[in-house]
């Protein structure tokens, strides 16, 4: 694995050798505007990526964009904390995150305008503002058009379920959605995949060669018809994926050494980001965890300190961690979200605070990202950024730069409108410096 | 000039005439003496003293060299800081954007002209040289002082010959002449002005100088745009040698086969024989009903022997339930009926919305209202009846939400369709209206001249005008009753969702609260035009407003403003417009259905450069639909009756590639809602069957929208299986394609499984009781479950009852009734006999197998391999169970064909 990272995921020897060969006019701006356009994307380090979305908007006050000085009916009553980065703080019941505050980059600062939860979801899990006209393929959809995965395993896997869809790129790129989570130390299965039914392997095989001996209709004509040729693939697929080993032990949580998964804890939230870490090390290439319950309009605080942090913290810090001890970090984005942030301004009769697009917070990881670092920055209440701020698009195009996809690249819709994956974002280039 | 004759082949060119701009089929020699040659030929030299035109000249020459193309400077940032209108028309904005770049004291030191010639950098590279026609026409124009256009003169048609290509090798080339004809009379040959896209590479190809190259065989269209004009030129390869004359004799029952085969003849296409009767059964069946046939039910048909049975079998089909239901759903993909976009449309119940939609939608197809009319009562629907004030209608609203019995079907209009929140901005309003009623996506006219019609932002914001008025009012029209009516609930403290939970409540309380309402605004007035208004007033003139002119997508031009509702204006227009695009709209829709594919083609596409493969057969089942009196099934009939759809899906030598001419069927994937019946209802046994064809009970084909949360259960298939999200105004929200998930849900997934094995499934009341001790246990053990259960339900029955409510009641009834079929195989099995089944059992068996699923009798070979394969098996069952997984699992179940 590389050690020298300079800018983009690129290796200092790589670079010189582009800016000896290179014209003059070839500096550091015009190579990286090279390799968003995608001809260096070989030097992307990331091969897979997970998403974790936190639907109802977690509010970036009391997480991850404190603000001790804030007046009282701002403030909110949890306190900051050091993190093992010096200089950054974040929220007290989020002590593992902060002790492993070196493996990610906070984003404060980032800014939309979409208060519905409907609406804001579909922006930052597709990069794009939404428009009634077309809907747009969220980022698992993107990756698996553009990078495929194993023949024996799903591409895109959701865990237990996502507010990602195909979109305009249709049914074939939907995410297999695992529908539960996973128990510690049970075995694991998943709707499609896993044997149900008392079903064992040779059972299957059996089926299998008299499905092959009766499915005869059609023989012959399957290559000049695009539909039957494709069923007749898919059915080579699943049939390889329900007996692959492969596949049935990347589901299997219960596989995993216990030193491992301890570190995962017990909760819903943390299984499913040791499941995200075994998928990945399988070779899915994307996997989404959800994990709602921060739409806090009442009782802020106290849903936040006794359930939501906690099992968030231990998960997230977890997955980082796992993924760095399986040597998987380099090459694994990680992007975590909400929907948008939440008042700055305090609630006062329900304790809570409400829908807040203006100033939320987004965490990034892994791949060619460097992380100890906060960048972007709010104001002194936490109501919006501070200078230009980000937006979900920087971010969205930041994450498809992370995984070796040019996020301008342009698809052409059923209606033969011509999109870029992201319309309007512009990579931040900070994140890979 | 001389006057243009009139090929008849080519009907469609009548879709022309709408856009003002005539368009003919001509003869080649026709015109040639009064035309004025190209800009080529009359620029070539530089001592020329004509001065071109920036509209006829200059524009469309800028879009030959590619200027205003997309990645170019009709990107909407423009390039370099230089923007032109996307594929040109926008004669204001070009014009005042060249204006900073030219120099007319000294033209030869126009920026514009040295960047395109690379004599300054220009990222684009070179476009033209200095000297060149095109060099000099951009000279000569700035040397005459660069004028733009005040009024821009009317294109009366553009000619394009030949009027159609037939190739008969590849690597053919046939140059296309296009002449100009404008309002004024000049004639001016603009061939080399054009701009030409192919709508299929593969079969035609074409430069910029308009000749016509051929390819594979097969045929497609060249279309060439000029000006504010889009003309299609059909371009063809035959197939084969059997063209014409060669061509062999073919009955043609109906008109729809006469149209058919009079393409094919010229493609030389020979059609496939026609299908079998299984074949048909089945194929009839899934696309009329969405539902596959009962195996008593392919039994019956295949030992009827009379000649009429297909017919008979389309009228039978035409009145079940099922019809109307599949129907319904396809209504509701194309009118938009969601719950994820119907927010509180009906304030006592989230999912009423789209529950009353579907309803509403399904008492209509049930009863074969003419199409016109449930469409007019959904475009001009209103909420209040004449005279009734808004705490009136709130009355009688609540009434009918608080009715269990009521149905929303029984109100005049659907004004839901007004009301989601995605049909709310006049321009979202203008695309939606288009794409739903007249197939026709504009939405590329909202920013830019639609590259493939005639269609200009100008006439998309003309169109918007219709909508403006239009008012999905949440909190009704009448702010003083609402507000009492608020007042008197007391609920004037409350907000958003709390008020909504308290309104919800008071409802059933019997209270009467506040619904919303369509609304009708009145026009906006000046303080000056109001006074004038109450001057003509007082002189008792009847009041003129100025009003608001609104234009129908290049039609006649309506005062919005002077008519009460101008919704009425789009209704007449969609029923009398003479492009038909209403008609033509349902009957390719219903067309794509029952086919591969629709007449056109993306079938939300009807276009200009979008024509049809076969003109002549829409214009006929447009204009028979109109004639028939908007008679929805007679659409149905027309189609199914015909051979074209009743040929069968193995290809002939001349066909096998063939998907646009329709000489055969080509397999399609089943749609998810008809795939998901499909799986149960081939799996279920026989008298539930039977209650799935005949109620409606539990089908997918009555689910009534996509869920605001896919929360697995019968949604997590349907949308596996690509059912219409129905958000974007776009046929392609409902999927057709194959993918992964598909085929491991049918081959892997629990509910598959289960409903194999499901105790009201065929297997279980077919098979054979087991001597193990365990399984007897098990079935005992379910047997009393099912019996408390069945008490416990009783129970709650009584109370129900006595409690008078009518929703519960029947649910629990149906509950009941659920129970019992589960209980019934269970009772029969404890005593079921324990001898070995004989080799004619099996075969039936098998039989049976096939029926239910393929809806056909095995072939002696298969018969001999499922045979094998159950007597190897050592567990009947588990043989029996495999056999119905296999064929569950081949393309032939998935596939109608």
């Amino acid at each position: 694995m590389a050690i020298h990272k300079t800018c983009d995921g690129m290796q200092r020897r790589d670079f010189l050798r582009v800016g000896a060969v290179g014209a003059s006019s070839l500096s550091l701006g015009s190579f990286l505007k090279m390799s968003e356009a995608g001809q260096v994307n070989q030097a992307a380090k990331a091969k897979s990526a997970i998403f974790i979305n936190l639907p109802g908007g977690p509010s970036h006050m009391d997480t991850f964009d404190l603000k001790p000085d804030a007046p009282d009916e701002y403030r909110g009553e949890f306190q900051p904390i050091q993190t093992k980065i010096p200089g950054i703080e974040i929220s007290e019941h989020l002590p593992k995150l902060a002790s492993s505050m070196d493996k990610f980059v906070i984003l404060r600062g980032v800014s939309h305008t979409l208060a519905a939860h409907r609406l804001g979801s579909e922006y930052v899990n597709s990069g794009n503002r939404p428009l009634p006209s077309l809907e747009f393929p969220g980022y698992g959809a993107v990756v698996t058009r553009e990078l495929g995965g194993p023949a024996d395993l799903p591409p895109f896997v959701s865990i237990p379920r996502s507010n990602q869809r195909p979109g305009y790129l249709g049914v074939k790129y939907a995410p297999l959605h695992t529908n539960t989570t996973p128990q510690p130390g049970r075995a694991y299965s998943v709707r499609g995949i896993s044997l149900g039914n008392g079903l064992t392997i040779s059972d299957v095989e059996k089926r299998q060669s008299l499905l092959s001996s009766l499915d005869t209709t059609f023989a012959g004509f399957e290559k000049d018809n695009q539909l039957l040729d494709g069923l007749d693939r898919f059915s080579q697929q699943a049939y390889s994926m329900i007996t692959s080993k492969r596949a049935r032990d990347a589901f299997d949580v219960s596989l995993e050494s216990p030193q491992f998964a301890d570190q995962f804890g017990e909760g819903a939230f943390g299984q499913s980001c040791l499941l995200a870490s075994r998928l990945v090390e399988a070779g899915v290439r994307f996997v989404t965890v959800s994990t709602g319950g921060w739409d806090t309009h009442r009782d802020n605080w106290d849903k936040l300190k006794t359930n939501l942090l906690p099992s968030f913290d231990e998960g997230l810090s977890a997955l980082l961690n796992g993924l760095e001890q399986k040597g998987l970090l380099e090459s694994t984005a990680v992007y975590v979200t909400g929907e948008f942030g939440r008042t700055p301004k305090i609630n006062q009769e329900r304790g809570g605070r409400d829908h807040y697009p203006r100033c939320m917070f987004m965490l990034m990881a892994g791949g060619g990202i460097s992380g100890g670092r906060v960048l972007g920055e709010s104001d002194d209440k936490a109501t919006e950024p501070l200078n230009d701020g980000f937006t979900p698009d920087d971010v969205a195009a930041s994450f498809y730069h992370n995984i070796g996809i040019d996020h301008t690249k342009e698809y052409h819709t059923n209606t033969g409108r011509p999109v870029m994956i992201v319309r309007e974002g512009n990579v931040i280039e900070e994140l890979f410096s | 000039m001389k006057r243009p004759t009139l090929t008849s082949n080519f009907r469609f060119f009548s879709i022309l005439a709408f856009v003002g701009v005539m368009c003919t089929g001509l003869t080649q020699e026709s015109g040639a003496d009064d035309v004025i040659a190209s800009l080529r030929d009359r620029f070539q030299s530089a001592d020329v003293s004509e001065i071109p035109d920036f509209q006829k000249h200059v524009v469309p020459l800028m879009g030959r060299l590619g200027c205003n193309g997309r990645a170019c400077h009709g990107s909407f940032q423009g390039q370099g800081g230089f923007r032109l209108s996307l594929f040109g028309y926008d004669f204001e904005m070009d014009h005042e954007g060249l204006s900073d770049r030219i120099d007319t004291d000294d033209p030869m030191e126009s920026y514009a002209l040295q960047k395109p010639t690379l004599i300054e950098p220009h990222e684009g590279g070179k476009r033209m040289s200095v000297g060149e026609w095109e060099h000099t026409v951009f000279l000569k124009w700035i040397e005459g002082g660069a004028k733009g256009v005040e009024t821009p003169l009317k294109l009366n048609a553009l000619r394009v010959t030949p009027s159609e290509i037939e190739f008969s090798a590849s690597h053919q080339s046939q140059p296309l002449s296009v002449t100009a004809v404008w309002a004024d009379g000049t004639e001016e040959d603009v061939t080399c002005l054009c701009r030409y896209t192919t709508n299929d590479e593969t079969i035609c190809q074409v430069d910029e100088d308009g000749i016509v190259s051929s390819g594979e065989v097969g045929d497609s269209h060249i279309v060439v745009a000029y000006d504010g004009a889009v003309v299609p030129i059909p371009v063809l390869r035959p197939v084969s040698e059997k063209t014409g004359d060669n061509f062999p004799e073919l009955a043609a029952t109906t008109m729809i086969d006469k149209h058919v085969v009079n393409k094919l003849s010229k493609m030389g296409i020979i059609p496939s024989e026609t299908s079998t009767d299984a074949e048909f059964l089945r194929r009839v069946s899934l696309d009329m009903t969405g539902t596959l046939p009962t195996a008593k039910e392919v039994r019956e048909f295949l030992a009827d022997s009379s000649a009429d049975k297909r017919e008979r079998k389309i009228d039978e089909l035409l009145e079940s339930p099922a019809y109307a239901a599949w129907w319904t759903t396809q209504l509701c993909d194309w009118t938009g009926c969601s719950d994820q976009t119907l927010n509180n449309v009906n304030p006592a119940n989230r999912q009423r919305g789209s529950e009353d939609w579907y309803e509403w939608i399904y008492k209509r197809v049930a009863d074969n209202v003419p199409y016109d009319e449930i469409v007019e009562n959904i475009v001009v629907a209103n909420s209040r009846k004449p005279g009734e004030s808004y705490r009136d209608y709130s009355e009688r609203m609540s009434t009918y939400a608080r009715d269990e019995d009521a149905s929303y079907a029984d109100q005049d209009g659907l004004i839901y369709f007004w009301g989601r929140n995605n049909f709310r901005a006049t321009e979202d309003r203008a695309i939606g209206f288009a794409y739903t009623f007249m197939g026709t996506r504009i939405q590329c006219a909202q920013c830019h001249k639609h590259p493939f019609d005639v269609w200009t932002q100008k006439d998309f914001q003309e169109f918007e005008q219709f909508f403006t008025r239009v008012n999905f009012a949440r909190n009704g029209g009448d702010r003083k009753e609402y507000n009492e009516l608020i007042e008197e609930l007391g609920l004037a403290e409350l907000k958003g969702n709390e008020q909504r939970r308290e309104m919800s409540k008071a409802l059933k309380e019997g209270k009467t609260i506040p619904f919303p309402e369509l609304t009708i605004s009145q026009p906006r007035l000046t303080g000056a035009q109001r006074r004038k208004i109450a001057e003509a007033k007082k002189k008792g003139k009847k009041p003129q407003v100025p009003g608001k002119m609104a234009r129908l997508l290049g039609e006649q031009t309506v005062d919005v403003d002077n008519i009460d509702d101008p919704r009425t204006a789009l209704m007449d227009w969609l029923r009398q417009s003479p492009t038909q695009l209403f008609a033509k709209a349902f009957v390719n829709r219903v067309w794509a259905s029952y086919f591969n594919r629709g007449i056109v083609e993306p079938t939300d596409d009807l276009s200009l450069g979008n024509p049809p493969s076969n003109g002549p057969l829409l214009d006929y089942l447009a204009q028979g639909f109109i004639d028939s009196g908007y008679d929805m099934k007679w659409v149905h009939r027309e189609i199914c009756l015909s051979d074209t759809y009743q040929r069968s899906w193995r290809p002939t030598e001349t066909n096998i590639h063939d998907e646009r001419n329709f000489s055969r069927a080509v397999p399609r994937r089943l749609p998810a809602e008809v795939a998901y019946d499909a799986i149960t209802m081939a799996t279920l046994n026989d008298d539930r069957a039977e209650l799935f064809t005949s109620e409606l009970d539990g089908r997918a084909l009555t689910q009534t929208s996509p869920p605001r949360n896919a929360r697995g259960g019968i949604d997590y298939a349907l949308s596996v299986f690509g059912r219409s999200t129905r958000e974007s105004n776009c046929d392609c929200d409902r999927s057709s394609e194959a993918s992964l998930l598909q085929t491991l849900f049918v081959r892997n997934d629990d509910d598959t499984l289960d409903m194999l094995e499901s105790r009201n499934g065929w297997l279980s009341s077919v098979s054979r009781q087991s001597q193990d001790e365990s399984t007897n246990a098990a079935v005992k053990r379910r047997v009393e479950n099912l019996e408390r259960r069945m008490a416990q339900l009783q129970r709650q029955l009584k109370k129900a009852e006595k409690d008078k409510n009518k929703r519960l009641v029947s649910n629990l009834e149906k509950q009941l009734a659920t129970v019992e079929l589960q209980l019934l195989p269970l009772t029969e099995k404890q005593t079921a006999n324990e001898e070995q089944p004989s080799e004619q059992d099996l075969e039936s068996l098998i039989e049976e197998a096939y029926l239910r699923t393929v809806s056909r009798f095995p072939s002696e070979a298969e018969q001999t391999i499922a045979m094998t394969y159950l007597n190897d098996s050592e567990d009947l069952n588990a043989g029996i169970k495999d056999l119905m997984w296999a064929l569950l699992n081949t393309k032939e179940f998935l596939v109608n064909h």
